[in-house]
């Protein structure tokens, strides 16, 4: 299994704070491995902003979840998103 | 882990007992994907959709379609019902329940809502706990004796009434070819040619039609924005496998092209995962205007239109699929 690199981690940030329309969040506080729902991370998502995040992942990176659980799974952090982009995106 | 409870605890079911069979061939063969719109009735205190053919219909079709043979068992009395399943466990069957999802302990409690037509299989018991195996966990779970009991005589519409099935035979031979193209015909006609103005196809116009009158019959501005979020919840989130269950059965045609040897099934696969984003789209606008409290006849028009263009794509899509198949 690769490690994702900060660059994607960084660029996963940018892409939820774009997609959403955050701009009370200072993208160096989001923390990589905090989870992004219930309120630990300084972002707080909800369910709406998971459909949300995982449209703009395939958008980005062609890269489709079909499934609900395991959608829940790749959106709790943001090293589980980078994990499984790192994972599964095509070089 | 599956996507759909009723076909996930069928697929286990049937691995369990021999056959190698994955969850997206036993959709796909008892013709699981549908839509039906249901205006407000008596029957419907508010229009709602459904987008998967109905409970215990799978089953059914795939006794029909593969020749398995269930044993099935309902009770009037939760002690009988109890007993029963007790007489049947320790043989090492494993056996499926029809439970409301309100009374699983092992789901958080802020996931648990009230579904009488959950199904989930026990495979065994330990003192006072059955252990469960439930498509939705990644874990084999465990549930007392007192929570399986609530779950499986809840009442209310479509109580489960103590409802159990397990495997009893599955045929020497099975004519998967056969049964794959009887479960895509049966799909092609409950979506194009059901002569019922709000099931298939005509159902999906309907409901295109139909949501800007949502506002008449919602109590005030919270209700209809609960109910119009809903349409997100039924799409994605009650175990349809994304899209309202249009994905896993991409995932079926992708499978069965190879089985029945027909690459065209692959084409047909890709361009139905499109129009699933198209519905995931439907399903992200809609808990975005409900989240929003955004639900202006312009919005909910727009809303409309979207689910217009679904029917026009499925209605293509379907008639292709059935020409594929012929």
């Amino acid at each position: 299994m690769t490690t994702p690199s900060e660059e994607l981690k960084l660029e996963i940030k940018k892409l939820i704070i774009n997609t959403l329309s955050i701009t009370d969040v200072d993208i160096n506080s989001i923390d990589d491995e905090k989870p992004l729902f219930g309120g630990e991370n300084t972002l707080t998502l909800d369910s709406v902003d998971a459909i949300e995040i995982i449209m703009a992942i395939q958008r980005k990176y062609g890269l489709r979840i079909t499934d609900q659980h395991i959608a829940r799974e790749v959106v709790r952090s943001i090293n589980s998103i980078a994990q499984f982009i790192t994972d599964n995106r095509k070089i | 882990m599956a996507a759909h409870c009723e076909s996930g605890t069928l697929t286990s079911l049937l691995n369990y007992a021999g056959l190698e069979i994955s969850e997206p061939l036993v959709f796909g063969i008892s013709s699981g994907i549908f839509f039906g719109y249901f205006h407000k009735t008596k029957a419907f205190s508010f229009p709602t959709f459904i987008v998967r053919n109905k409970p215990g219909q799978m089953r059914k079709n795939i006794e029909k379609r593969l020749g398995v043979k269930f044993s099935t068992y309902t009770f009037n009395s939760p002690d009988k019902g109890m007993a029963k399943l007790d007489e049947i466990i320790p043989q090492n069957i494993p056996t499926a329940c029809q439970v409301d999802f309100f009374y699983l302990d092992y789901v958080p409690s802020w996931e648990r809502v009230h579904i009488n037509a959950h199904f989930m299989t026990v495979i065994g018991k330990e003192g006072n706990n059955y252990v469960i195996s439930d498509a939705y966990f990644p874990t084999i779970m465990q549930l007392d004796t007192g929570s399986l009991e609530k779950g499986r005589f809840a009442g209310g519409n479509m109580s489960p009434k103590g409802f159990m099935f397990h495997c009893k035979t599955i045929p020497q031979t099975i004519d998967f070819e056969s049964a794959i193209k009887k479960g895509i015909k049966k799909a092609c006609f409950n979506m194009l040619s059901i002569p019922i103005p709000f099931l298939g196809v005509k159902g999906i116009r309907m409901f295109a039609k139909k949501v800007v009158e949502w506002p008449e019959f919602a109590r005030d501005t919270e209700h209809l924005s609960h109910e119009i979020m809903k349409i997100n919840i039924l799409l994605e989130d009650q175990g349809t496998g994304g899209a309202g269950f249009r994905f896993i059965y991409a995932t079926f045609l992708q499978q069965a092209a190879e089985i029945i040897h027909k690459p065209q099934l692959k084409d047909l696969s890709q361009q139905l995962m499109i129009i699933g984003d198209g519905w995931r789209e439907i399903s992200l606008f809609a808990a975005r205007i409900g989240k929003n409290r955004d639900l202006g006849q312009e919005k909910l028009r727009q809303l409309g239109d979207m689910i217009h263009d679904r029917a026009d794509v499925e209605e293509d899509f379907f008639k292709n699929l059935s020409k594929a198949i012929n």
